[in-house]
């Protein structure tokens, strides 16, 4: 029973810890931006080669310095770029919603007032997810070409929706489980019914987690590819899919192709980057605050 | 207001065989402060939040006010508790803390506001109305708690060891504060402590519970000058009651070489129960040095608390008394001295096996 | 309290424990059945959602892996009982496939948690420019999947004009085709350059929820430096580090996006994985049922390590609600 409303004065150790802001010259600090900026190179360098001309983009030794040029983005945007933007928006948008909506209750449902089976439909949720989609993507192929909606956004809004439950589920059940059991039953004692404590006491509590799972849901729905490649043609295409028709049409032209790689993985890089404690606190259920 | 009876109420551990509470049958007066009070795991706690609601009460019954409480909701029963976490709304202000309760029931926001400033002004805490629980200190959030519960006027408080994340010094503080709040307010309380200093100084009646049972439920007076057992003996009282099993004989129990002379009730008691063996319980400050006569006993170590000093002692057979005496003329480790029974001091005799009281 | 009472305990336990069972029967069902499904309420429409969109289909298949099945060819479909499954059996090619599936697995997963654990490690500590350094380190795992192998393959990669290509050849070493020689390897480093974020960001998680005082202690206790890693830190990430190749593992099983991108599965099958084959058949070369067939096979033998995978999970996560 033994739970704290707060940050309990013993564990002082690690919260201090990450408190100070050591500005110290340290060399394994330099070892770690090495490596940070190492890794981050080849995202550098596709940002880079988006403002090149084609000529200075595949050439040996590579370019660092060159005229740069936005020639390449409007080419992308010539292209029609705009509708797989809003295909991506929407699909990851309201399937990121339908998640919440369907997975929010059931991570309550699996935490809070346990139901008895609750490691099996746990169990269950993740076993879907092991299930290699390749399984499934089949029938789903025939299902939807059927009920007609090949080459529809919805198909995609449905099966992303699928493939992120589980992981929201788990992840959002793990910051319920973080709710002290007693705000609950000072609520009830206070006369509040369920609902009334849910909505007043523990959904502010746990908004932080569910913005992090809802981050993560938009990191894999806007990012998928295998779906979107083979249910959509032209009217659904994602940007994945988008970036890839790209490169049929435009062989080797490498600086063209940056810049829609650029286009296409921008707008969740900006969305981690921003939220990237949120990022952090969901991938990581929560244990870093 | 209300009177509160458990009727030999039970409930049963979790996925488990166990009673947490067996059968626990208490009479509650309207008004009356009840203190709860025994070691971990002995089912206080549970029996607070059985009346609470927050636990099922598997058998028997839970009256409040003469109603029986079985299959209503926490939010029904007008009950007001304490944490021993507090359990504050973190998002909520400290006046959204303690006006919870009221805006659930529709009261409207002046009365509210009216209501919260008249309970923070009893408790000191109006200046931080408008903070958030994680700005104030233990102590600060303790009080809030109270005032959270007080503010609603419900017929009980309940609080679960209020006290115990509190520093000693304020817990001392907040104890005198507590037991002044609730004779001013009035309202039926029930209090659960491990504490026995809590339990003596605020209770008006206190219940001794040891693994789900009750022990005995009595005024503290009662409790510390007649225990009902062994147990009780041994729990209530700091330091604890000398309790020691010792042999019988014709005058009275035999020490060490020595016999410690009992009185003519007593001993016909023993005898009627026919026990050549019995607990004798004797408080330290029923002991005292003398010159002549008694048990004589060696020095094991001696506590000087500055007012009053405890020696504790053993006898030649093993036997391990502590008595109190004057820390001006304390005796020595190692030295050899006697103890006898206080004049007016009182004896505890206990049977050997069930701990029961026999005189 | 006194030595005789312990048979007298034992009786009345027992005697406890018939009581319980009473009660417990006079209880009846009926009560807790409503509340069971009050409970349960919240629950059922994901579990319904799950259970229509991911069994429903996967019902299918089997049926499918039963047909010959040409998409191309309509009306050409009839029962063929087993024999998909013996060509699944025959194809040695599937068997090569299989490989690659599991050593892409294996390696990624392990490269990528030893590689996470390192930078945690590194991150761990405070140094200027640490939210920053931690910025640059969690990007590829944002970035879109096809578009990091486009860049990989293209800028980096490429046997003429790629990056690594010219830093190997300051220091004297001859071009390579890296993708047309090494495939499989090449698409398991971008994997690895993607999913090490992943690794780090939980055992980073790991290391900052690890209560420093038994690091102090242990200090205290005449400890060095890679003595307190291995008997305190370790044990304590285990459960993270456990965690991390279960989750890996599990979205590594799907890879699809990379090998479509870097090397379409070949050169001939050598870079190829289950998924990529298995749509190969069916998206390419329109044989539903043999390609059902190969998936029926697949997810069979997923779910044999993944009931393991799982448990492991429960094992390590049960206890996480205490200790976390």
């Amino acid at each position: 029973m033994t739970t704290t409303v707060e940050k309990s004065t013993t564990t002082t150790a690690p919260a201090v810890a990450s408190k100070k802001k050591s500005r110290k010259f340290s060399p394994w600090g330099v070892v770690a931006w090495l490596v940070g900026l190492g890794f981050f190179f080849p995202v550098f360098w596709m940002v880079l080669t988006a403002f090149k001309q084609e000529g200075d983009a595949a050439t040996s030794p590579p370019k660092l310095f060159f005229t740069p040029t936005l020639d390449q983005f409007s080419a992308v945007f010539d292209k029609g770029i705009g509708p797989a933007m809003l295909n991506s928006l929407f699909a990851t948008g309201v399937s990121t919603i339908l998640v919440l909506l369907l997975g929010t209750p059931a991570a309550f449902a699996l935490s809070l007032r346990p139901v008895r089976k609750t490691q099996d439909a746990l169990f269950f949720f993740m076993s879907t997810k092991m299930l290699p989609i390749v399984a499934a993507i089949l029938p789903l192929y025939v299902i939807v070409s059927n009920i007609g909606l090949l080459d529809n956004i919805w198909a995609l809004v449905i099966l992303y929706t699928s493939m992120n439950l589980p992981i929201a589920v788990w992840m959002m059940r793990s910051f319920f489980l973080e709710v002290p059991g007693e705000l609950l039953e000072a609520a009830s004692l206070d006369g509040a019914s369920l609902w009334r404590s849910v909505r007043e006491v523990i959904l502010p509590l746990v908004s932080p987690g569910i913005a992090a799972t809802a981050l993560i849901c938009v990191i894999f729905a806007w990012n998928e590819f295998f779906f979107a490649v083979n249910l959509t043609a032209v009217n659904a295409q994602t940007m994945p899919v988008y970036l890839v028709g790209f490169i049929a049409g435009e062989g080797q032209y490498w600086a063209v192709l940056s810049a829609a790689a650029t286009m296409a993985a921008l707008p969740v890089i900006l969305c981690g980057w921003f939220a990237q404690n949120k990022l952090v606190r969901g991938l990581s259920f929560g244990a870093i605050k | 207001m209300a009177a509160i009876t458990y009727k030999n109420a039970s409930c049963i551990y979790e996925g488990s065989d166990k009673l947490a509470v067996d059968s626990l049958s208490l009479d509650i007066q309207d008004g009356e402060f009840v203190v709860l009070v025994g070691p971990s795991g002995s089912g206080k706690s549970t029996a607070l939040r059985m009346l609470a609601g927050l636990e099922d009460i598997d058998e028997g019954a839970i009256e409040i006010g003469g109603k029986d409480m079985t299959g209503v909701p926490s939010k029904d029963r007008d009950i007001a508790m304490v944490f021993q976490n507090y359990a504050l709304y973190p998002n909520k202000t400290v006046a959204e803390n303690m006006g919870f309760a009221l805006k659930l029931r529709g009261i409207s926001a002046d009365e509210r506001r009216k209501k919260v400033e008249e309970a923070a002004k009893i408790l000191d805490l109006t200046e931080f109305l408008d903070r958030k629980p994680a700005k104030l200190s233990g102590g600060q959030r303790q009080r809030v708690a109270m005032g959270r519960a007080i503010v609603r006027e419900p017929q009980v408080f309940c609080m679960d060891e209020p006290l115990s994340n509190l520093d000693a010094k304020l817990r001392v503080q907040t104890r005198t504060q507590i037991a002044a709040l609730q004779r001013r307010l009035g309202t039926t309380t029930v209090y659960v402590t491990h504490d026995q200093v809590e339990a003596m100084t605020m209770g008006d009646r206190v219940a001794v519970l040891r693994f789900g049972k009750l022990q005995q439920f009595a005024s503290p007076n009662e409790l510390y000058d007649r225990p009902a057992n062994a147990f009780v003996a041994g729990f209530i009282g700091s330091p604890a009651m000398n309790l020691v099993k010792l042999p019988v004989t014709a005058d009275g129990v035999k020490i060490g070489d020595s016999t410690l002379e009992l009185e003519r009730d007593d001993l016909t008691k023993l005898s009627n129960a026919g026990l050549s063996e019995v607990m004798f319980g004797i408080r330290p400050e029923q002991l005292e040095l003398t010159d002549s006569g008694g048990v004589e006993v060696v020095v094991d170590l001696v506590e000087d608390l500055g007012s009053e000093a405890y020696v504790y002692t053993h006898a030649g057979s093993g036997v391990e008394l502590v008595a109190r005496c004057n820390p001006r003329t304390a005796p020595r480790l190692a030295d050899s001295v006697r103890l006898r029974r206080h004049p007016e001091g009182v004896v505890h005799l206990f049977h050997p096996d069930t701990g029961e009281r026999i005189n | 309290m006194t030595v005789t009472a312990d048979t007298e305990a034992d009786a009345s336990q027992l005697a406890v424990a018939e009581r319980v069972r009473k009660i417990r029967e006079a209880q009846g069902a009926g009560v807790s059945r409503a509340e069971g499904w009050r409970r349960r309420g919240p629950l059922l429409p994901a579990l319904i959602f799950m259970i229509v969109v991911t069994q429903i289909p996967f019902l299918f298949t089997l049926y499918y892996s039963t047909l010959s099945w040409n998409l191309v060819r309509p009306g050409s479909r009839q029962f063929v009982g087993l024999n998909n499954y013996i060509a699944v059996v025959k194809d040695s090619q599937f068997w090569t496939v299989a490989l690659n599936t599991v050593v892409l697995i294996v390696v990624v997963v392990l490269v990528s948690a030893f590689l996470g654990l390192l930078l945690a490690l590194l991150l761990d500590r405070a140094f200027l420019g640490r939210g920053v350094v931690r910025t640059l380190l969690i990007t590829p795992f944002l970035v879109t999947p096809v578009a990091a192998a486009l860049i990989w393959k293209t800028t980096i990669l490429d046997a003429t004009n790629g990056i690594l290509n010219w830093v190997l050849s300051l220091v004297g070493i001859d071009k390579v085709d890296w993708i047309g020689q090494f495939p499989l390897t090449m698409v398991m480093v971008v994997l690895i350059w993607q999913w090490t974020p992943f690794m780090m960001l939980l055992i980073l998680a790991g290391l900052q929820s690890m209560p420093r005082d038994i690091l102090e202690a242990g200090r205290v206790d005449g400890a060095g430096a890679v003595q307190l890693f291995r008997e305190l830190t370790l044990p304590h990430l285990r459960r993270f580090i456990e965690l991390g190749v279960v989750l890996g593992a599990i979205y590594l099983v799907n890879t699809f996006d990379t090998i479509y991108m870097m090397t379409q599965g070949g050169p001939g099958i050598a870079s190829a994985n289950l998924p990529f084959y298995i749509y190969q058949r069916a998206f390419l070369g329109f044989d539903m049922g043999q390609a059902a067939a190969y998936a029926v096979v697949v997810v069979i033998f997923t779910m044999i390590i993944a009931s393991f995978a799982l448990r492991l999970i429960f094992k390590s996560f049960s206890g996480k609600e205490e200790a976390a």
